[in-house]
């Protein structure tokens, strides 16, 4: 490690790499600097002052340009006569630096006062109370009076919308710009700028429609003071009534990993999820969350939940007891022939609801492997398993001389942190993109090859040999994120094969920060796909007994004498099913997510299961028994045992593993919450990577879309689904 | 439209800088003298010349207080009162100038033809009062002279 820099802190000697902050060295040994406006994942712009120290390098001798000794033989530090901003000065050999001297101290509660003299001090009804950097810091170095003339106090808005989903306290604003340079730097959405200056200068938005960003309610996390607040969770709770749970988002293929915050409504008595946080895990989101992930988790309190299991009688139907259900279904079972039964489970289910819901089908019940739905994205499932992302892929890691393509997939709107990421990656560590595409997307901004195709034709194009492609050849790494717009499932699977072909001819085939990343509607249907190893052959017109767990979509059903349904809500299907079985929701309880980009994480439950609803998996269970299967698997825990010994992606994983954690940087969390705001640091699991497997079969070619495939609509973020239609905050941005 | 009635200035500014960004602040004194103002449409209007969301202009036309984001009366008065003119009588001066045309520093006569504002430093402290009427600087001023001032700008 030839380039660490030494330096002593407060007398303590440390080593850190060449070019970081001061204020980041002193992170290292756990020595906190305050700061307000830098923050670890933005630009420092040294604006707030906080962070003042003094700072000292070797004395040079001007004759001889020596480092000076003193008569014990230790270095002469030449102290700088002003104090420094330790979040904008880069460490350099033997430097020294004090972070708790007296004029240190005295500069510290200075700034202070001078932020709290328009502050208006609404602690006690100011949503970041107990969780606010300025009251926390004010507390550790502020003064203890204040001096400022109460009349000299400035009065300014204190509800203002920035947009639909974002408020600005103006009297709590102390501009740090750390908002600004988030929707600048990171999400290349600039819509926040300061306005005015001096005592006058406030952020505000002249865009329209404003402040309406999908990265919006990061800016709330970062901000170091109660300004900003979301729609969502403004006047909903005060942090310290809040507990919290580690989950996993389900809504797209990124894997997010998320801490509910929860809290008890004492007039129902049930415990309800407040607001959704970024739990930090620097290989997934860092330490982001889109909107979408943010603010739609309203449905797990709609109040139109399944809460007991139904059954049809007399044309209509009736609440009945699990037992009667459950014995319904195993009876019907029984009197069937297994190939007249079909399976179809959606890809929001857990991975290990998958696993026994597979082996009900085939093992117990003895039908054809169930089909996953969405069917275009399990068309070619197997394909992205087998040349997806090495074991130590990580978008960070990628920069100059690797080669990002992205091929029918609009990152921004189908994974929104992938495209903070990606972007990163091109813009700031110098990653070529390229972007092949039938319409224009927000990545076309970054990208150094952009390519055309007819839409629905991204398969004909890859099979083109399009010399866009050939920079594949030079890359150091590649990574190719692709999505299904507008494919049928046989002309995805001819895309991902040939894109899968493509890196394999370029040498990238086994390299860890090289391959398919698919842009998967949800965030687990890698591992539904994975664990039931669907059907892709047509779907039966009929059968005498259909299950459809999870399943979103009609078209994805099977005309069937007696359909079983489970479901969180009475969807159409489930409307017309002879027995409907009431699912439990994510945030009731525990299981694993595979993610796009092939990482197994785990969830928890944040509160108890609505109503009677059950886990998929102890349903699925529940039959099997009833029909002579002698499974009694306890949980989760041991369906993953038993998937991680059945299934070569998944060998040597254990659900206790994907709990494991080790250290991250930037330090950040609760412990750091006025250095990197109020982010969940990650004690409940980062996941682990499951393995690529190789797929078998000769590659297809692509076919002329037909008219149903062109029809479909593009993907967009909000697009309203069965779920995030129950986030009221959310209903203007349906589309 | 700017675009339009502008045209060629706009690509004299446009042909001076590097990137479409840099031209910013050239093309909103061309707005400013197009429309009196920097107006909520000048503003989005020289945002998509440049290629910048509106709320990057926005941003610059409230930093630089020789934009005006509302409308001006013909002329615009900017007395400067900071330390140096104070100690030379400028708050007095200034008191005159209100009563004189009858408003309050920051407002506009009711007929429009005066805005009366407060400046920062002008850079003429040894000649204070002064001030600016449209960018022209009057020195030395007293009540008499000022009056004079108003007398001949106001026809």
């Amino acid at each position: 490690m030839a380039d660490l820099i030494n330096l002593t802190i407060d007398g303590v000697a440390l080593a850190v790499p060449k070019g970081m902050l001061i204020v980041d060295a002193a992170k290292t040994i756990e020595k906190d600097i305050p700061v307000f406006c830098y923050h670890p994942k933005l630009k420092p712009v040294g604006l707030c002052r906080m962070c003042l120290v003094e700072v000292g390098t070797p004395k040079i001798d001007p004759a001889t340009k020596q480092i000076v000794k003193d008569e014990a033989g230790a270095t002469v530090i030449a102290w700088q006569p002003k104090l420094t901003t330790a979040c904008t000065t880069p460490v350099s050999e033997g430097m020294s630096v004090r972070t708790q001297s007296k004029p240190v101290i005295d500069a510290r509660e200075d700034v202070l006062e001078f932020l709290l003299t328009s502050h208006p001090l609404d602690c006690p009804v100011c949503d970041k109370g107990g969780e606010c950097p300025l009251q926390n810091l004010t507390l550790a170095h502020g003064p203890a009076v204040s001096r400022y003339d109460y009349a000299d106090k400035q009065h300014n808005d204190k509800h203002a919308p920035l947009g639909d989903l974002m408020f600005i306290d103006r009297e709590r604003c102390i501009q740090c710009a750390r908002c600004i340079r988030f929707q600048d730097d990171i999400a290349d959405d600039h819509v926040l700028q300061f306005h005015n200056r001096g005592r006058a200068e406030e952020v505000i938005t002249f865009s329209t429609p404003g402040f309406d960003s999908y990265f919006g309610g990061n800016t709330s996390d970062i901000c170091p003071v109660g300004a900003l607040t979301t729609a969502d969770f403004r006047f909903k709770g005060r942090p310290w009534e809040l507990k919290t749970a580690a989950s996993v988002c389900g809504h797209c293929a990124v894997g997010c990993n998320t801490a509910l915050n929860t809290r008890l409504n004492t007039r129902t008595g049930v415990r309800e999820i407040k607001r959704v946080m970024p739990r930090q895990n620097e290989q997934v989101n860092e330490i982001w969350l889109c909107d979408k992930g943010r603010y739609g988790h309203h449905f797990t309190h709609a109040a139109n939940r399944l809460t007991h299991p139904l059954i049809r009688k007399d044309g209509a139907l009736q609440e009945a007891t699990w037992e009667s259900a459950l014995q319904l279904i195993s009876d019907k079972l029984k009197t069937v022939p297994g190939q007249k039964v079909v399976g179809v489970i959606g890809d929001r289910l857990a991975t290990e609801d998958a696993w026994l819901f597979g082996r009900l089908m085939t093992d117990v019940i003895g039908a054809a492997p169930a089909f996953v739905s969405p069917r275009t994205a399990s068309a070619y499932a197997d394909v992205a398993r087998a040349a997806g992302l090495g074991a130590d892929a990580d978008f960070k890691a990628l920069g100059k001389g690797d080669v990002i393509v992205v091929v029918n997939g609009d990152v921004e709107e189908q994974a929104p942190v992938w495209f903070l990421r990606l972007r990163q990656a091109v813009v700031d560590r110098g990653a070529k993109l390229i972007v092949a595409h039938h319409r224009s997307t927000k990545m076309h901004r970054y990208a150094a090859g952009i390519a055309r195709f007819a839409p629905g034709a991204a398969a004909q194009w890859v099979a083109g040999q399009p010399a866009e492609l050939a920079a594949l050849k030079d890359a150091r790494n590649a990574v190719i994120v692709f999505g299904d717009e507008k494919l049928s499932g046989h002309n995805a699977r001819a895309l991902a094969q040939s894109l899968a072909h493509a890196l394999a001819e370029a040498g990238h085939a086994d390299k860890p920060n090289s391959g398919l990343v698919p842009l998967y509607p949800h965030g687990n249907t890698q591992g539904v796909c994975d664990a039931v190893d669907p059907s892709r052959g047509a779907m039966p017109e009929s059968a005498d007994v259909a299950w459809l767990a999870g399943v979103g979509d009609p078209a994805d059903a099977p005309r069937a004498g007696f359909t079983i349904v489970s479901e969180l809500f009475l969807t159409p299907l489930a409307a017309a099913a002879d027995v409907v079985l009431p699912a439990a929701a994510p945030a009731e309880r525990e299981g694993s997510y595979t993610s796009g980009d092939l990482r197994a994480q785990r969830f928890w439950p944040a509160h108890p299961a609505h109503g009677e609803s059950r886990p998929d998996w102890w349903a699925f269970q529940e039959v099997a028994r009833r029909m002579g299967k002698d499974w009694s698997f306890g949980g989760p825990e041991a369906i993953f045992a038993a998937l991680a010994a059945a299934h070569p992606a998944y060998n040597g994983l254990s659900y206790a593993g994907l709990a494991a954690v080790k250290p991250q940087w930037p330090m950040v969390g609760r412990a750091e919450v006025n250095f990197g705001g109020t982010v969940y640091d990650n004690t409940a699991g980062l996941g682990a990577r499951t393995a690529r497997v190789p797929v078998g079969g000769a590659a297809e070619a692509p076919v002329e879309p037909t008219l149903a495939d062109l029809t479909r609509p593009e993907p967009a973020l909000y697009r309203a689904g069965d779920l995030i239609r129950h986030s009221a905050v959310l209903a203007g941005r349906l589309v | 439209m700017l675009r339009t009635n502008r045209a060629a200035d706009i690509e004299k500014v446009f042909a001076k800088y590097p990137t479409k960004r840099s031209a910013v602040m050239p093309l909103l004194y061309l707005a400013q003298a197009e429309y009196g103002y920097c107006s909520p449409e000048a503003i989005r209007e020289v945002a998509e010349l440049c290629e910048l969301d509106p709320t990057e202009v926005k941003s610059v036309t409230g930093f630089y207080t020789m934009f005006n984001e509302s409308p001006t009366g013909k002329v615009i008065l900017d007395v400067c009162d900071d330390l140096p003119c104070a100690l030379r009588g400028a708050d007095a001066f200034m008191a005159h100038c209100e009563s004189r045309l009858g408003i309050k520093a920051g407002e506009t006569t009711a007929d429009g033809k005066f805005t009366l504002r407060s400046a920062m430093c002008l850079a003429a402290c040894n000649r204070a009062p002064l001030l600016q009427a449209n960018g022209d600087y009057h020195y030395d001023l007293t009540p008499e002279s000022f009056d004079k001032l108003i007398d001949e700008l106001g026809k």
